[in-house]
């Protein structure tokens, strides 16, 4: 039987207290545990950042690789064995400026994976610059005078770009956000879930309390209809969904490649032994 | 020129079929026993400019693509008058001494001290096809019948590179019978001593090497964004991805390539990527990061000119520092730089190990010229030993992914593994992958860590085999080298050892680290030579700072390799 405390890392987690990052490491790890999956079959890989710091503070497999860079080692460890859990765990900054071009193509290549951002729209690590999805206005040490660049809509990236699972959730809201990590595990495919996760240190704007007055629970009448979901991710303002906005079944990349779609994972096939008839086009 | 050799050369302007048929023509020798190396020499346009493509062919040794040329097979005026002209001399290539092939239609040329075959090349061929091409077909049959060679094995290698085309095999074969015929009536045999065999060799490309080696020594996936001259090896390796069990991709950029790379082999498959040196470029970041988190990545790394885009499509050994210099801070890196084909194959494999034993980045780097041209070798051993390097069992009591050890090598697990779990990271981490640089910066804990990778090194020197030399006992001149210039080296050390002089060769494909034996096989020479096809010297200028040598340097850096007799007449001028 698997329990939280399999789960629960050696080393205390380094966040400012109240941070955003805890409501997501508690239900990652709670959702694991339900669904019973062993942790030696779990990877955690993150990017840099705050948020990405996460894999040092849960027992299970972790890869605490570059700024940005985490889809592409998720994806290949997918690939290589996949009969692990991999999980994708990073910040704004980090999914949605220097990791960008691997958002939109893994989300297109629908790897088997799940994609969690902590969006807490600043660069928390770095002492509080504006981000990418920063709102006009905001103002941070990068942006004095007010952020004159529109923020991104990581919904409707993802949307656009093909991802079969598009959903969003709130720290503030730990029971919501664990339905959805669960829903997103669960996800053959790629899933997104992008996370309002304030930064209490740094960004005094998006707070718990602005999230808390805005912040809707939103129920697809059918999450398969695209339009439907690109329609209502794109609220904004006073009143701001949550919840899953898309799901659609669809082949993974590795059910699709016939060498990775093979029963067994590569990591466990023999290596190939080569016959002299590999060679015979060369005679 | 021996008489035991011959060199034809094809030329046109690109989209003529001049790469086809100088390949049919290399495989006509090979499977007649001899030795064969060819040069591909073209623009990076896919229509127009002026390409050659050169076929060397000899029962004896042929380590580069030689001097000299027997018989010109031109498929445009401009190939007649440039291939003829002393003067014209395409970066060191000879000019035409023997007999020209070509179109009778073509005229107006100057005429200069070779034989000229105009031949009705396009009526030959209107007999049996319409098809423009056809008529390249007919010369080479003209170009075999003069070197002498049965038309039983030219049509053999014509059916199985037409083979599924069925009837367009037929007429190739019929049209290269034509200029076969008609060449033996109408001229004489170029008189070539060749010494033909039955016992057909492999003919095969640097980079078709690479991918073979790479399987050999245990590829599960390859991961490579396109980049000529690395491109090779890609192709190779996706037409064989279902057979080989290979998983092949191309990502959306070279820095998701190098982390794909990273993130199979952490979790266990051996993966490789490949590019020339501008997609290295954009791995940089990540390369660190294998080093740092310790993590066996195999990268190939096919030079060609730069600086940037540089020419796309010539050669140029002048990545050097960029590879041994790449991304922050210090961590063990080996760099291998195969001589020729046989070494793409030996070299790629045993990176596949090195960088499992030794946890680290491993990058092969050839270039263009050894990656894109055709040579033969006698045999290639299937056999070779994985090794997956030092690995824990399962549920080890108090697991150190980082163990600090003697060799500098830890016990690697990769997820799946029960009981073994850890975090492996970016920042400096202690033996159990828990990072030291936020909290609780820990200064001895990072001298500890550092000191554990940077052993590696010392553990891979120690066990490096010695390096190879060509006729250097009793040379007073050595001449040092590395990668791709190791064969027209040993063919410039054989000129002028036929002049007098007491010359031989350090032929060094493993560059980094350093072998402290080349030190030794130094001492006591007259002068030091050192060659490289690039500007700087970069491996002239390492050589000094690891082994303080005394060196001059020869070079050539205009993006084509160098001949021997270019590269004797260089070394000559040095040692005076
Ligand atoms: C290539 C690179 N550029 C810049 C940095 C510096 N850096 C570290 S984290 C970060 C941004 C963090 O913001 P975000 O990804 O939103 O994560 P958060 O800290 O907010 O969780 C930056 C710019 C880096 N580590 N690597
Ligand atoms: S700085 Fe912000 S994001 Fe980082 S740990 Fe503190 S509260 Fe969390
Ligand atoms: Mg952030």
């Amino acid at each position: 039987m698997v329990t939280v405390n399999d789960y629960s890392g050696k080393i205390k987690p380094d966040w400012c207290p109240a941070c955003g990052n805890f409501a997501q490491l508690s239900a990652i790890k709670n959702v694991l545990t339900e669904l019973k999956i062993e942790p030696e079959n779990v990877v955690v890989v993150s990017g840099i950042g705050c948020s990405s710091n996460l894999p040092e503070f849960i027992k299970a497999y972790g890869f605490h690789g570059l700024h940005g860079r985490l889809l592409p080692v998720a994806s290949a460890v997918k690939w290589a064995n996949r009969k692990l859990t991999v999980i994708g765990y990073g910040g704004d900054g980090d999914g949605f400026f220097e990791g960008t071009q691997h958002f939109f193509h893994t989300a297109k290549r629908n790897v088997d994976l799940t994609y969690i951002v902590s969006d807490n729209q600043i660069f928390g690590l770095t002492t509080g610059q504006a981000s990418p999805t920063s709102e006009i206005g905001f103002i941070s040490k990068t942006t004095p005078d007010g952020n004159i660049e529109k923020p991104v809509n990581p919904m409707t990236f993802a949307l656009s770009a093909g991802a079969t699972f598009v959903a969003r959730s709130f720290s503030g809201d730990p029971k919501h956000l664990q339905e959805v990590v669960k829903k997103g595990i669960q996800h053959k495919g790629f899933s997104f879930i992008d996370v309002f996760s304030p930064c209490v240190t740094f960004n005094k704007t998006n707070t718990y309390d602005y999230f808390r007055k805005r912040v809707y629970k939103y129920e697809a009448k059918d999450p398969s209809n695209f339009e439907e979901a690109y329609r209502a991710v794109q609220e904004w303002g006073d009143r701001i969904p949550i919840g899953v906005f898309y799901q659609v079944k669809g082949q993974s990349y590795e059910d699709l490649d016939p060498v990775t779609a093979e029963e067994t994972a590569l990591t466990e096939r023999p290596y190939r032994k080569l016959k002299p008839e590999d060679f015979e086009e060369f005679l | 020129m021996r008489d035991d050799e011959i060199i034809i050369r094809v030329a046109g302007a690109a989209g003529d079929g001049v790469q086809s048929a100088g390949q049919i023509i290399a495989k006509t020798f090979s499977r007649k026993g001899l030795n064969v190396m060819t040069y591909n020499y073209y623009q990076d346009i896919v229509r127009g400019g002026q390409s050659w493509y050169q076929v060397r062919a000899s029962g004896g040794k042929v380590r580069s693509q030689g001097d000299g040329l027997d018989i010109l097979i031109a498929l445009n005026k401009d190939g007649v008058e440039r291939h003829t002209n002393p003067d014209i001399n395409e970066g060191g290539a000879s000019p035409l001494t023997g007999i020209a092939i070509f179109d009778k239609s073509i005229s107006g040329y100057t005429d200069r001290k070779v034989t000229y075959v105009p031949m009705p090349l396009s009526d030959l061929a209107s007999k049996h096809s319409s098809f423009a091409l056809m008529k390249n077909t007919v010369a080479i049959g003209a170009a075999m019948a003069a070197t002498g060679v049965d038309f039983d094995t030219l049509s053999s290698v014509i059916l199985d590179v037409f083979g599924k085309k069925g009837k367009v095999s037929e007429q190739n074969v019929s049209a290269a019978k034509e200029g076969y015929d008609y060449y033996l009536s109408n001229h004489k045999s170029i008189g070539k001593k060749l010494s033909f065999g039955n016992k057909r060799k492999y003919l095969i490309g640097g980079g078709e090497a690479v991918g073979l080696g790479a399987v050999r020594g245990g590829l599960k996936m390859y991961i490579g964004y396109p980049m000529t001259p690395a491109s090779s090896a890609l192709h190779y390796l996706a037409a064989h991805a279902r057979d080989f069990g290979v998983f092949v991709k191309i990502p959306e950029d070279e820095i998701s390539a190098i982390n794909m790379t990273i993130g199979a082999n952490y979790a266990g498959a051996r993966a490789m990527t490949g590019s020339s040196g501008g997609g290295f470029s954009l791995m940089v970041e990540a390369l660190g990061l294998a080093g740092m988190m310790e993590i066996p990545i195999v990268i190939y790394e096919s030079q060609r000119p730069g600086p940037s885009t540089g020419l796309p499509t010539k050669t140029e050994q002048g990545d050097l520092n960029l590879v041994l210099g790449a991304s922050q801070g210090d961590f063990p890196r080996i760099v291998l730089s195969p001589r020729d084909a046989r070494d793409c194959i030996d070299l790629t494999s045993e990176a596949m190990n090195l960088a499992q034993e030794y946890q680290t980045p491993v990058i092969v780097m050839s270039d263009l010229y050894l990656s894109e041209h055709n040579e033969t070798v006698d045999s290639i051993d299937p056999e070779f030993r994985v090794d997956d390097g030092n690995r824990p069992v399962d549920g080890e009591k108090d697991y150190k992914r980082y163990l600090v050890t003697e060799s500098g090598i830890s016990p690697r697990a990769i997820p799946g593994q029960k009981g073994l779990m850890h975090n492996e990271d970016s920042d400096e981490h202690d033996e159990y992958g828990d990072v030291v640089s936020d909290a609780e910066t820990d200064p001895t804990k990072r001298v500890t860590m550092m000191d554990k990778r940077m052993r590696k090194l010392e553990t891979f020197v120690r066990k490096m085999p010695p390096t190879e030399t060509y006729m250097l006992a009793d040379a007073e001149y050595a001449v040092i080298q590395w990668g791709s210039t190791a064969g027209v080296t040993e063919e410039a050390i054989d000129i002028l050892r036929g002049k007098g002089h007491r010359i031989g060769a350090i032929e060094v494909n493993r560059v980094f680290p350093v072998n402290p034996d080349i030190g030794k096989l130094c001492s006591g020479k007259k002068k030091i030579i050192v060659v490289e096809n690039n500007y700087s010297g970069q491996f002239n200028r390492l050589l000094k700072a690891e082994l303080g040598l005394k060196t001059v340097l020869v070079r050539k850096y205009n993006g084509e390799a160098f001949y021997p007799s270019e590269l004797a007449a260089m070394i000559e001028g040095e040692m005076r």
